[in-house]
């Protein structure tokens, strides 16, 4: 599991070194404006090409590009309408974990308050952030924090079992 | 603490700072509510707000006024006169002189008692036992059905007028149930959460207990099962009453496990599993909520580390340092 982590992991580095060349653009239809492109999508030409990475079905990874910014968004949990119990307990955990994280998007200045549709997080990168700060530690930010959050995630589950069994054997103890 | 003590801490603390206060007296007016569902309410009014309350206030400073709201029964759940089977006879046989109950309770509760401390032993080992019991009071009321039903199976026969399936009220407008047999007593939980998270976490914890007592220290204990469909004991139960959102969970209790001192701590058990098992899930929640927070912390001095030196003495000018900055440069 580790393994195909590594790899999933190198592939959306690859990527981003790639995909992260931005520059200054003012937009082109509003005359002192500056946006990011791959937001507003206003002109096909200055999009790029987007990406898709999937490390399974449940977790993907789309990176879309555009001349000024660049938008990252995965996906963590499963969403099937039959999921098993255990499943369930991980998917709870990590949409908690995930929407903590949105509601501090204030504090990473590229995370993006909301999640783009069908996906569970989103960052967005302007040539401002790449101006602002190095770009290949940026990059490491990034796999760092994709990789924090399975961890964390698992992590998290693993505690709550650990606590759900001594809770239930304390209980249990009573009765000898 | 993993475990739940039985008496109550508020008002242990509130009896005992009584006894010790000695003869001088000062009003108390306290309420707390315990485990979201019993309500209590200690008095001891003696200066002009006495009058409001001509019945329940004694003006001295030794007798106070302890009124306990129980949680609202369920339909099923049968009670006499608005409290369960068997209180009025449990009180008076764990207190004995000291408490006396006064009819009818107090606007808003079920049960008004009035403690006389005059009365209490002069002994102090003993002393404390009696408040003890008295802050256990939760224990003694909503517990009596059940330890009388545990006392019988102690004794390996069923009490006479008992129904097949008896329901008991543990929680507002919610009841577990009894299936009370000569050598066996089945009680099934069930399961009700708020929150979806508190559902999925509950569900887990509730699994766990199954998982526990499979291992083989834990042979000798009542068995445990879970189940996300009501257990065949049910039968006949209507439906509003088995609606639970974390499934069932049944324990069969064996005559071994109430024998001598063992009975008043699985009454206690038993009466509070769901309380224990709410604790533990919103603990455990606090806990998320720590390990998350630190994990933020971590992921922002990462994000701080790609920031370039630039960037960082921009702040540096930008803040309140910039003064000092100019002045150590002209020097």
């Amino acid at each position: 599991m580790a393994n195909t982590l590594r790899l999933y992991l190198t592939c959306i580095r690859n990527t981003l070194e790639a995909a992260m060349c931005l520059q200054n653009f003012p937009c082109q239809e509003v005359e002192r404006h500056n946006k990011p492109e791959v937001e507003l999508k206003t002109s096909l030409e200055l999009l790029l090409n987007p990406v898709l990475i999937c490390r399974n079905e449940a977790e993907k990874c789309l990176i879309e590009t555009s001349i000024n910014s660049i938008r990252i968004s995965m996906k963590v949990t499963i969403c099937h309408l039959e999921v098993k119990q255990a499943d369930e307990l991980e998917n709870i955990l990590a949409k908690k974990f995930l929407r903590f994280l949105s509601m501090r998007a204030e504090a990473f200045q590229v995370l993006r308050r909301k999640p783009v549709q069908g996906y569970d997080i989103s960052f967005l990168i302007t040539n401002y952030h790449c101006e602002d700060m190095h770009k290949h530690k940026l990059i490491d930010f990034i796999v760092q924090f994709m990789e924090d959050i399975d961890k964390e995630i698992s992590e998290l589950k693993l505690s709550v079992n650990t606590r759900g069994r001594l809770v239930a054997t304390e209980f249990l103890k009573q009765f000898i | 603490m993993i475990l739940l003590q039985s008496p109550s801490r508020f008002l242990l603390q509130i009896l005992q700072d009584r006894v010790l206060s000695g003869e001088k007296g000062m009003d108390i007016d306290c309420h707390a509510v315990e485990f979201d569902d019993v309500r209590y309410h200690i008095q001891l009014l003696l200066g002009a707000e006495a009058a409001f309350y001509p019945n329940f206030s004694m003006r001295n400073p030794k007798v106070m006024v302890l009124s306990v709201a129980l949680p609202l029964p369920s339909p099923e759940a049968i009670l006499c006169d608005g409290l369960p089977l068997d209180a009025i006879e449990a009180i008076k046989a764990a207190y004995g002189p000291v408490v006396q109950i006064l009819d009818p309770p107090k606007d808003g509760f079920d049960l008004t008692m009035k403690i006389n401390l005059t009365k209490l032993p002069p002994d102090e080992e003993q002393r404390n036992s009696i408040l003890t019991q008295i802050a256990s009071v939760r224990e003694v009321v909503l517990g009596a059905p059940l330890k009388v039903l545990l006392k019988h199976l102690a004794s390996k026969t069923v009490a006479p007028n008992v129904d097949k399936l008896v329901a008991l009220v543990h929680r507002p407008n919610e009841s577990f149930f009894l299936a009370p047999q000569a050598d066996k007593v089945t009680i099934v939980y069930p399961m009700r959460f708020q929150d979806s998270i508190d559902i999925v976490l509950a569900t887990s914890f509730l699994q766990e207990f199954v998982e526990a007592r499979r291992t083989a220290a834990l042979n000798n204990v009542p068995s445990c099962m879970w189940s996300p469909v009501p257990p065949l004991e049910l039968k006949g139960v209507p439906a509003e009453a088995l609606n639970a959102n974390s499934g069932f969970v049944t324990f069969v209790v064996y005559p071994r496990h109430v024998e001598g001192k063992k009975l008043d701590r699985t009454v206690w058990n038993l009466l509070t599993f769901h309380a224990y098992v709410s604790y533990h899930v919103k603990c455990s929640e606090g806990f998320m909520h720590t390990r998350m927070r630190r994990r933020v912390e971590s992921l922002i001095q990462a994000l701080d580390r790609a920031k370039s030196d630039a960037e960082k003495l921009k702040k540096l000018v930008n803040g309140g340092s910039f003064k000092r900055l100019v002045c150590t440069l002209c020097k």
